[in-house]
């Protein structure tokens, strides 16, 4: 579904991805976990194509939407327009453009319709950017940071709705998060990014046993003390 | 009552080739947040050239179109130059606008020379509750307000209005929903050339234009915009109205030459006051 | 002081020295363009201090430039003291900025550019129509500039005084941006939330530079008035206002010699165009099209291409030339031309 291989990204003289590899399966719901500046978002920028690499090799056999981290709303424009939007690639005219699908999935979006995205609560932009991804009708959908700021029910919320997504519709998940304990309860399989590199990788049960891993995700280093994630700081 | 009511339609026509003007920076802001320094010059442009292609006979509409046509392509290439480089800041571009008008100036000597021109449109007067009003200030209001109904459906309807508008409201975002955001801003470029020229064409024929009518054009068309904060053409069209009719207010009964001062005043006032209530924070880029 | 440093200094001093000779060698006409170069550069070194230090953009300074003009010329046409008038000249500009500069200076980028064009096209309506500034014809019979009996006649003085004002205005300029106050500035044109959370005064230091350069600007315009004897409004049009903001960025925002750098530059070429655009066989408009275009390619093609300014560009090349193949620090780098505030406040991402 999606194969990364030796991809080396570069912000003029700096290095944000120094020869990562990494594959997805058809339906599968990987993380992708790693600290602030790790080059999480510059991976899944590279992907959508909006940051051209530098080395290394991209194959993707399907359609990717990204819900990009810090949801980066239309803030002028209603929920429906920003739903509308999420189309713009797909060519499928008026009917591509029409929300009802997404509101399937998401029903909580359905009376936010006609409301301006810049007047929405933090949770509420987070579904509206699920769903403005989903209007691509994508194959592939990677979530750059989901708990980012949000109180703990509406992570399990958000949390529930990208899980029966991957089960119901088979839509194959790039979860990337901090907060890793999330991660990989939601995820069969995760990589580790650390400084531009790949540093760990495989089975969520077998990283969350590596002493490595548990130290640096699950020791207290989150980023920003007294994040309301369920699971997320903990004194070792 | 009759100074009165000629007054009141004259500033409103007044305030409606204010509007049309205000709409080209409205409608160039909007989509790239750049604010054009250069759309004087469309205007300008257009307004030299129907008056020379009226001047070798061509008849009207043809040579007006084609004068607003050209108005479209020198805002392509004003936008082309101003954000067609990667990485050009808002405020590296509004500079390089401010530039691209004075060349110009350089380019508009050369072609028209340096003198004003006009022409006429539609000559002579009609009766308006006994007020004799010019009958191009009704076209101007027609035209106006058909232009402003169409942008308002354009921008809040549309698709594509709603695309553009999401270029300047995260572009970021635009470019993940894979909309060509440069593409975009060129077309907005255009767009703004277009009705910057309209304007052009049809304050002429009312006031003499010459090279270096763009900065009093430009400067009452944007304090007509800032109304709206530059983004919202409903808002630019009141703005255009209110300005226009307190100027024509001002030269009927006190003097005409405090005119400009009252627009520029009017325009500086409401910016200090939106700038006021504005948290500060909220404006900086994150 | 390290090698590049030392060269930078020795051909400071260089030009200066130089600048300090020629008016013994230049001829009647030569004198004029220094001293229009030289009150130009002391206009610039503030836009370029305003826009480089502070991020905001002026396309009014022309207004100050006037401002300091009528007081000197209004103070000498009533026989005041003319060194009198020649010092509140700047004074004056500066209260005024500093006036103005409390509602104007909260406005941010677009909107601060626009509302200082408006100040100037207000002011010199405003001056047109005032009887005691002469109206729209304006200040004439300025006296020239003295101390009692002793005047200073020729023009050789005045490229002479026109030197040490823009020395002055040099010194001063290299004051604020070496002090503390000068990089809490810095910090201001990148970000000003940033600078303001760590605890720079920023509006203070807006206004301050703000009339800072607005004195500068009134100096050059007192000098301006005594040496040509006649100011009107039509002297300080608009267009002036941009030239001058062509010239910082031509040069090189937020340094010491690039705006002299600048004015220098656009001074001379446009001299030069001009002289060709008079000759005989050349159309009547020639030099005015030859002086739009080169303002306008001028500022149009640093932008783009060079947009830390020539000066900066030159300097980087002296350096990498030094130091031999070895790549610049990635510290050294000065900051872009033009500050990337933008006032609509669209998220950045
Ligand atoms: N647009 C950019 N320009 C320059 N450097 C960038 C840019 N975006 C990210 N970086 C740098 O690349 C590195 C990786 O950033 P990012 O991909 O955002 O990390 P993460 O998402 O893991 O926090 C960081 O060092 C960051 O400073
Ligand atoms: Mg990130």
């Amino acid at each position: 579904m999606l194969e990364v291989t030796d991809l080396v990204v570069r912000y003029g003289r700096a290095t944000a991805l120094d020869g990562v590899s990494l594959e997805l399966a058809p339906g599968e719901m990987v993380a992708l976990v790693g600290p602030n500046g790790a080059g999480k978002s510059t991976l899944v920028d590279t992907l959508s194509g909006i940051v051209a690499p530098a080395a290394g090799r991209v194959v993707l056999r399907g359609r990717l939407a990204q819900v990009p981290e810090g949801r980066q709303l239309f803030a002028e424009l209603s929920v429906a327009d920003n739903l509308a939007l999420g189309a713009w690639r797909s060519g499928r005219g008026r009917a591509g453009r029409d929300p009802a699908r997404v509101f399937e999935v998401l029903p909580d979006l359905r009376p936010l319709a006609g409301r301006l995205a810049g007047t929405l609560s933090g949770g509420e932009q987070q579904m509206v950017a699920v769903g403005r991804a989903l209007m691509a009708d994508p194959d592939i959908l990677a979530v750059d940071e989901l708990s980012l700021g949000l109180a703990p029910r509406v992570v399990a919320d958000l949390a529930r709705h990208l899980r029966e997504l991957n089960a119901e519709r088979d839509t194959t998940v790039l979860l990337i998060e901090q907060n890793a304990r999330l991660a990989f309860d939601l995820c069969r399989r995760a990589y580790v990014l650390e400084s531009g590199r790949i540093t760990a990788s495989g089975p969520c049960v077998q990283l969350a046993e590596s002493p490595q891993v548990a130290r640096a995700y699950f020791g207290g280093t989150t980023e920003g003390a007294g994040d309301p994630v369920p699971g997320g700081a903990r004194d070792p | 009552m009759s100074a009165f009511l000629t007054y009141l339609i004259t500033g409103l026509a007044l305030g409606c080739s204010f509007a049309l003007v205000a709409s080209g920076f409205v409608a160039i802001h909007r989509v790239t947040g750049v604010v054009n320094f250069a759309q004087g010059t469309f205007a300008v442009v257009a307004g030299l050239m129907a008056g020379s292609l009226l001047g070798r006979g061509l008849p009207h509409g043809l040579a007006e179109i084609l004068a607003i046509l050209l108005a479209g392509a020198v805002g392509l290439v004003v936008g082309v130059i101003a954000i067609g480089k990667r990485g050009t800041p808002p405020l590296a571009s509004l500079v390089i606008t401010l530039g691209l008008g004075i060349l110009a100036y350089a380019v508009e000597i050369i072609i028209w020379g340096d003198q004003p021109i006009s022409f006429q449109m539609v000559p002579g007067s009609v009766d308006i509750a006994g007020a004799p009003i010019l009958r191009q200030y009704l076209v101007v209001i027609a035209v106006a307000l058909v232009t402003f109904a169409g942008l308002g459906l354009f921008f809040g309807r549309s698709y594509l209005g709603k695309a553009l508008t999401a270029c300047a409201s995260n572009p970021y975002a635009a470019r993940l929903a894979g909309i060509n955001v440069m593409r975009m801003g060129l077309l907005a470029f255009a767009l703004g050339g277009l009705l910057g020229g309209l304007a052009g064409v049809l304050v002429t024929p009312l006031q003499p234009v010459a090279f270096d009518s763009d900065v009093a054009l430009a400067t009452n068309g944007f304090a007509a915009a800032i109304f709206g904060g530059l983004n919202r053409p409903g808002l630019a069209l009141v703005g255009g109205l209110v300005l226009g009719v307190a100027e024509a207010f001002v030269a009927g009964y006190l003097s005409g030459s405090y005119q400009t001062e009252v627009a520029l005043a009017l325009m500086l006032a409401i910016m200090i006051w939106r700038a006021s209530r504005r948290v500060s924070v909220a404006e900086e880029p994150a | 002081m390290n090698a590049p440093r030392m060269v930078g200094f020795v051909l400071g001093g260089l030009v200066a020295v130089a600048a300090l000779l020629a008016p013994l060698v230049l001829s009647g006409s030569q004198l004029t363009i220094y001293v229009l170069l030289g009150t130009a550069a002391m206009v610039t070194v503030g836009v370029s201090l305003l826009m480089g230090y502070a991020g905001q953009v002026s396309l009014g300074q022309a207004a100050f430039y006037a401002i300091g003009g009528y007081t000197a010329g209004l103070m000498g046409v009533h026989g005041l003291p003319t060194v009198a008038g020649l010092v509140c000249a700047p004074l004056v500009a500066g209260l005024l900025a500093a006036l103005v500069g409390i509602p104007i200076m909260r406005l941010r980028g677009h909107y601060l550019a626009f509302a200082t064009l408006a100040f100037q096209l207000i002011l010199l309506s405003v001056v047109g129509q005032l009887e005691v500034l002469g109206g729209d014809i304006g200040l004439q019979g300025i006296p020239r500039l003295g101390i009692g009996s002793a005047q200073l006649s020729n023009t050789q003085s005045y490229a002479w005084l026109t030197w040490a004002a823009t020395a002055l205005v040099l010194l001063i300029a290299r004051n604020v941006i070496t002090s503390r106050a000068g990089r809490g500035l810095r910090a201001l044109a990148t970000s000003e939330i940033a600078a303001e959370s760590s605890g720079v005064p920023v509006a203070r230091y807006k206004l301050a530079v703000f009339a800072l350069s607005a004195a500068f600007a009134g100096l050059a315009g007192g000098i301006y008035a005594f040496f040509l004897g006649y100011i009107a409004p039509g002297s300080f049009p608009v267009l002036l206002s941009f030239e001058f903001v062509v010239m910082a960025v031509v040069g090189g925002l937020g340094t010491i010699w690039g705006p002299v750098v600048g004015a220098a530059v656009i001074t001379v070429l446009v001299q030069v165009l001009n002289s060709l655009g008079t000759e005989p066989g050349m159309p009547p408009y020639a030099s005015s099209v030859f002086s739009y275009a080169v303002y306008a390619l001028l500022l149009v093609l640093t932008l783009l291409f060079l947009p830390r300014g020539l000066l900066p560009t030159a300097t980087e090349w002296v350096r990498r030339a030094l130091r031999g193949r070895e790549p610049p620090a990635a510290g050294d780098r000065p900051a872009a031309a033009v500050p990337t505030g933008d006032a609509s406040g669209s998220p950045a991402r």
